[in-house]
């Protein structure tokens, strides 16, 4: 515990959410954003849905076994109308947080063709990975998951598309307009 | 069947009184905002009166407060969804914000635990022409169905309530 508080209060993170810091260049986006959306998931509101997915489903009770290591989801992501919205510098500002020996960068996929990157950050503690954030930047979008507890990097392409987690291609980046194609399909089920 | 009659008449004229203080206070943002009042719904009460009896989609009681045409209103200007967290303070949690400024659409979500088995969440959702104030009390199982899909179910309910 004396181990992790220093660590906490250094990231500024609240003890209960520890959710990571926005810095001030990247919270003001929402102001140019042309959409922005915040999904936050504590620990115990994460235990209570698990409690409902089915076991005799094969997919949700996989999703079941997953979601019953977490902690904490949290989800911000910022549409824009135009590119460039926001700077490398803040991006810069916002993974400076991610430092080793804690953090170590496992993915880092760049495609020149339509100018998204993505990252992916995992967090260990005693060997074990507590955590992981996913950054994803592309010209007119930015988005950033980040996921505390037990996770796999793996396991991020099975929980996309539930709980507030774009789909997440592991290597590759999140779909968010695949999301939004999805939430289409439903909405017109 | 006269105390039926007078349960229901009392419901009936039940709007949102009984609501907690962040809603009330929600409400009166919202009002002084957009120099409105909501739209009065008659026998809204009458809602509660099944939603307590049949909890439907484990909801057990609803709140709700409508303001229409508000691009009829001279605004303050001040920042709604501020005013809406300053309104709420901390015992509620965040826990969907979408925000489209295209749109104009702001729909911002918080929850609360009340018991074991009850669990409040804390709906305001802010268009151009109409802003929705909702407060339901839900069963476990109702929660976990928004935490499954959250940002989807705030804009499906978003889109519900107002329609």
């Amino acid at each position: 515990m004396k181990r992790i508080l220093p660590v906490v209060l250094l990231l500024g993170l609240p003890l209960a959410a520890q959710e990571i810091k926005m810095p001030p260049g990247l919270d003001k986006l929402a102001a140019k954003a042309s959409e922005v959306v915040d999904v936050n998931l504590d620990g115990a509101l994460l235990q209570l849905a698990s409690k409902f997915l089915s076991d005799k489903d094969a997919d949700e009770a996989h999703v079941k076994q997953l979601v019953g290591g977490l902690k904490g989801i949290f989800v911000k992501s910022f549409e824009f109308d135009e590119a460039n919205q926001y700077s490398q510098a803040d991006i810069e500002e916002f993974r400076a947080q991610f430092r080793p020996p804690a953090w170590s960068r496992i993915v880092s996929a760049r495609s020149k063709k339509n100018g998204e990157n993505s990252e992916i950050l995992l967090k260990t503690d005693n060997n074990q990975i507590s955590g992981l954030v996913v950054i994803v930047t592309e010209p007119k979008e930015l988005t950033i998951v980040n996921i505390i507890g037990n996770i796999r990097p793996e396991d991020l392409r099975d929980l996309g598309g539930k709980m507030g987690i774009p789909k997440i291609d592991v290597g590759g980046a999140v779909k968010q307009s695949d999301k939004k194609n999805n939430d289409k399909k439903e909405d017109e089920k | 069947m006269k105390s039926a009659l007078l349960a229901l008449c009392l419901a009936s004229a039940a709007s949102v009184h009984g609501a907690d203080r962040e809603f009330n206070d929600i409400v009166r943002a919202i009002s002084e905002e957009f120099h409105t009042r909501p739209t009065t719904i008659p026998f809204f009460g009458i809602v509660n009166v099944f939603a307590e009896t049949l909890r439907p989609a484990g909801t057990r009681h609803i709140d709700l407060a409508v303001f229409e045409h508000l691009s009829d209103s001279v605004r303050e200007g001040r920042n709604l969804p501020e005013m809406i967290q300053g309104a709420v303070g901390h015992s509620w949690k965040p826990f969907v914000k979408v925000h489209s400024y295209k749109s104009g659409e702001t729909v911002l979500v918080y929850m609360r635990q009340e018991g074991p088995k009850d669990w409040r969440l804390l709906l305001t959702s802010v268009e151009r022409e109409e802003a929705t104030v909702v407060q339901l009390r839900l069963n476990a199982e109702a929660l976990a169905q928004w935490v499954k899909d959250p940002e989807h179910k705030a804009l499906r309910w978003h889109g519900e309530v107002g329609e």
